[in-house]
């Protein structure tokens, strides 16, 4: 499923589209505390680009992109915006992911503090299930090799 | 967008809704027994197609078309990536 294609027309569309579709997923993650969607739904969107360039043009392609490795970090670095941003209120005397609190860092009022700490943690769990998202597809469509063993992926991708 | 209809309207809507909703369970029929696999993928793509305009009549029966209109992309979104999936897979079985 992951090989190289040579149709024009699905790697075009998906060229002009894959823009798109992230411009959308940001606009998914960034309003989430005032219409449908948030970080999860941003995440999936954003992973579903990188699932439509995959399948459109190529694992090797998608490699370069994103590889394993990448997806790896970026769900870690989701992971460690998320926390992150609890446990620093938790630092600041308050609940495991009260932000109210932040506003003496932020220097702002608590209710802004509010939006920008649920923002943050919006961030941080979009990136992570992107990377996530791609990651699982990107193990199936392997059959599940390791990045150690690049040499194996050849014949089992034909 | 935050437009009232009448009772009427409404109506019409909740009935244009429901018969897109029987259509569906046709399309189902056809995509659980239809012979190939072309008729099945033909039928999943129908139906989510029918979904999103369930769902944007839905928007307009409770006056939000603004977030509904959001659902619905992602869903055309998705129906559009899980058929070519179902190409690119038929593709590379080379059973059609």
């Amino acid at each position: 499923m992951t090989r190289v294609t040579d149709d024009i027309i699905i790697s075009t569309v998906a060229r002009i589209l894959i823009p798109f579709i992230q411009l959308y997923a940001l606009y998914v993650i960034m309003h989430g505390h005032h219409s449908p969607g948030g970080g999860f739904q941003g995440g999936v969107i954003l992973g579903a680009s990188f699932i439509l360039y995959l399948l459109t043009h190529g694992l090797e392609e998608a490699k370069t992109r994103m590889s394993e490795m990448k997806a790896g970090l970026f769900s870690s670095f989701g992971l460690l915006i998320y926390s992150g941003i609890g446990l620093l209120c938790l630092a600041l005397g308050s609940n495991y992911l009260d932000y109210g609190e932040l506003s003496t860092i932020l220097k702002v009022i608590p209710a802004q503090a509010r939006s920008l700490g649920i923002l943050g943690v919006e961030i941080g769990v979009g990136i992570a299930v992107m990377a996530v998202m791609f990651s699982i597809f990107f193990d199936i469509s392997t059959g599940g090799a390791l990045p150690e063993d690049e040499e194996g992926l050849g014949e089992r991708d034909e | 967008m935050r437009r009232d209809w009448g009772k009427e309207m409404s109506n019409f809507l909740i009935c244009l809704g429901m018969g897109l909703f029987a259509l569906v369970f046709l399309c189902l029929y056809r995509g659980t027994f239809g012979p190939g696999v072309l008729n099945r993928i033909a039928a999943i793509s129908a139906i989510g197609t029918k979904t999103l305009v369930i769902l944007l009549l839905m928007g307009f029966i409770y006056n939000r078309v603004d977030m509904f209109v959001d659902i619905s992309m992602v869903y055309a979104l998705l129906n559009f990536i899980g058929t070519i999936t179902a190409a690119k897979y038929l593709e590379k079985m080379g059973e059609v």
